[in-house]
């Protein structure tokens, strides 16, 4: 059997961000955890390179791998954790509670795989160059606007909550 | 890759070369650093191996290679040993999409035996629609570098100078995106290949709708954007880590930095990266804000013509000259922002950590919105501003 390149690609890629992404929640060490999911970002970024979405791609690449991970690799390494975390994941309790969350989170993704319609024609993220960049634009700025302003909303919140946290624990050197 | 064995094998090559190229700059860019440092400072640099002590980098590489190999107890080996390594790698990834030159048309010829081409080759590891989205993509990962480094060494100074630097890197790519995103406003593409098309001829702007040639300019980007050439300029020696912004490795206060633990090979393998970003840098300024390749008062198809009578009508010998030609205009540019970027980190002193993030948060991301607002209002003014 014939299989192209970019097949060969997409099964790489797709083991690698699997494989990475059960590294997230497998690892003991939380570093480890975290630059596990920078390779899934990564992966994930591929994988859309393979779709031919290079935009979405890259800002995935920017946005997620360059930015928002490296503020949580930087946090975890500031804070030894491995007591904390080693003593928050034993227990009896725990592994039951693990055991209902692999359950619902499974039963979501299977139900959310089987109600979707597989092999959708219609790709506005698709394409090359900045004609595509335009289409994701007016997309969000027009079909998906509440959502897209919602989102903004919400990360202000979480500015402000994090302003208050550190202020009335008496600032970042508490 | 290509369609047939001849491209293929002319684009593999051309990727080692690139990569090759970038790691070869770097003992020329230590040299230049060192005598540049001693020609600024009043001192003497290396100038006893050798013709101008050129050689005294050989003799560098072999101690560099030779040196004990060193682990220390409390290190974590896999994050140890791989932080060097992911170091090379975003600068080599974005210099791979460079545009240095026009490209190399091939007319159809004969080999073995058998009709190959007619083929278009681009000075360019690999040409990408969307190169700015890529080469920031990739270069934002640089800062995992630094922080495996730092955590991986289990030094408190390692540690730290990796948590600066980090923190230092994604503050400046704030006010990097956003005067790239200026510079796309401006030229209303990602392509870079087509940024330096843009760039071609004199000095030419449409204000209300009447066209003005300043025709002693030529049409480069610095003049449609000073302000985010300001901008741009200092976020990259933020982002490389280099004076006056090398606040990862201050010495008074850090011992190296997130480098303390490493000797040798890995260490190189880290100014390797630190180059590579530096030129990575250069290429873009010189992309987005002077013309690329352009040679200001020459044109393409003048070069090509005196290509031409040189070579004796042989269009694809011409091609080639023609690049050659307009590749050195390139680099010609580029090491000129390159020794920019040694001028200035021997001349200036060293911020202070709290003035640095103040610049960066409050001075120049500011400044950045401000001049994307400034372009897109001029430019929504200005409509029809064909560069």
């Amino acid at each position: 059997m014939m299989i192209n390149s970019a097949e060969v690609l997409f099964y790489i890629l797709g083991l690698m961000t699997l494989i990475a992404g059960v590294g997230v929640v497998a690892m003991q060490n939380p570093i480890y955890s975290a630059l596990c999911l920078v390779m899934t970002m990564i992966g994930i970024s591929g994988l859309f390179f393979t779709l031919e979405a290079y935009f979405v791609a890259g800002v995935q690449l920017i946005v997620y791998a360059g930015a928002v991970t490296v503020l949580f690799v930087m946090v975890v390494m500031l804070f030894d954790l491995r007591k904390e975390v080693s003593s928050a994941l034993g227990g009896g309790i725990n592994t039951a509670a693990k055991a209902v969350g692999v359950g619902i989170i499974l039963g979501l993704i299977l139900s959310a795989i089987s109600l979707s319609k597989l092999g959708t024609s219609t790709m506005p993220l698709k394409g090359l160059g900045a004609s595509s960049i335009k289409e994701v634009a007016v997309q969000l700025f027009t079909k998906y606007i509440f959502g897209f302003e919602i989102i903004s909303v919400l990360l202000l919140l979480v500015v402000v909550g994090a302003v208050g946290l550190a202020r009335s624990r008496g600032g970042t050197h508490a | 890759m290509g369609r047939d064995t001849f491209e293929i094998t002319v684009n593999v090559v051309k990727m080692l070369v690139v990569f090759l190229m970038m790691v070869q700059m770097v003992p020329i860019l230590v040299w230049l650093e060192r005598r540049g440092s001693a020609f600024i400072q009043h001192r003497f640099g290396p100038n006893r191996v050798g013709p101008l002590g050129l050689t005294q980098l050989l003799a560098d590489a072999v101690k560099f290679i030779c040196k004990e190999e060193f682990l220390p107890q409390k290190a974590v080996a896999l994050l140890y040993y791989g932080a060097p390594v992911v170091a090379l790698v975003p600068a080599a990834l974005a210099l791979a999409s460079i545009p240095f030159s026009t490209p190399v048309e091939v007319s159809p010829f004969e080999m073995l035996g058998q009709a190959w081409g007619p083929y278009t080759f681009y000075i360019q590891g690999f040409h990408m629609n969307v190169g700015i989205i890529y080469i920031l993509g990739v270069s934002s990962l640089g800062a995992y570098s630094l922080l495996m480094a730092g955590w991986g060494s289990s030094n408190k100074y390692s540690l730290m100078g990796a948590l600066r630097a980090s923190a230092q890197m994604i503050s400046y790519e704030l006010a990097l995106g956003l005067a790239i995103v200026a510079v796309v406003l401006l030229y209303g593409t990602f392509d870079l290949a087509e940024m330096v098309s843009a760039q071609k001829g004199p000095l030419t702007f449409h204000m209300f709708s009447r066209e003005y040639v300043v025709s002693v300019l030529p049409n480069w980007g610095i003049f449609f954007q000073p302000l985010g050439f300001v901008l741009f300029f200092t976020s990259v020696f933020a982002e490389s880590n280099r004076l006056p912004f090398d606040l990862a490795e201050s010495e008074g206060e850090l011992v190296a930095g997130f480098h303390t633990e490493y000797g040798g090979f890995k260490m190189l393998l880290f100014f390797m990266g630190e180059y590579g970003h530096m030129m990575v840098s250069s290429s873009l300024l010189a992309i987005f804000y002077f013309g690329g390749h352009h040679i200001p008062f020459l044109t393409e198809a003048s070069v090509h013509d005196w290509a031409l009578s040189l070579a004796g009508q042989e269009t694809t010998v011409a091609s080639i000259i023609t690049s050659l030609v307009f590749l050195a205009s390139f680099l010609v540019k580029v090491a000129l922002f390159l020794w920019f970027f040694i001028w200035v980190r021997w001349t200036l002193p060293r911020f202070r950590y709290d003035h640095l993030m103040d610049l960066g948060w409050k001075t120049m991301l500011p400044w950045s919105i401000f001049n994307i607002i400034l372009t897109a209002v001029i430019l929504f003014l200005a409509q029809g501003l064909v560069l």
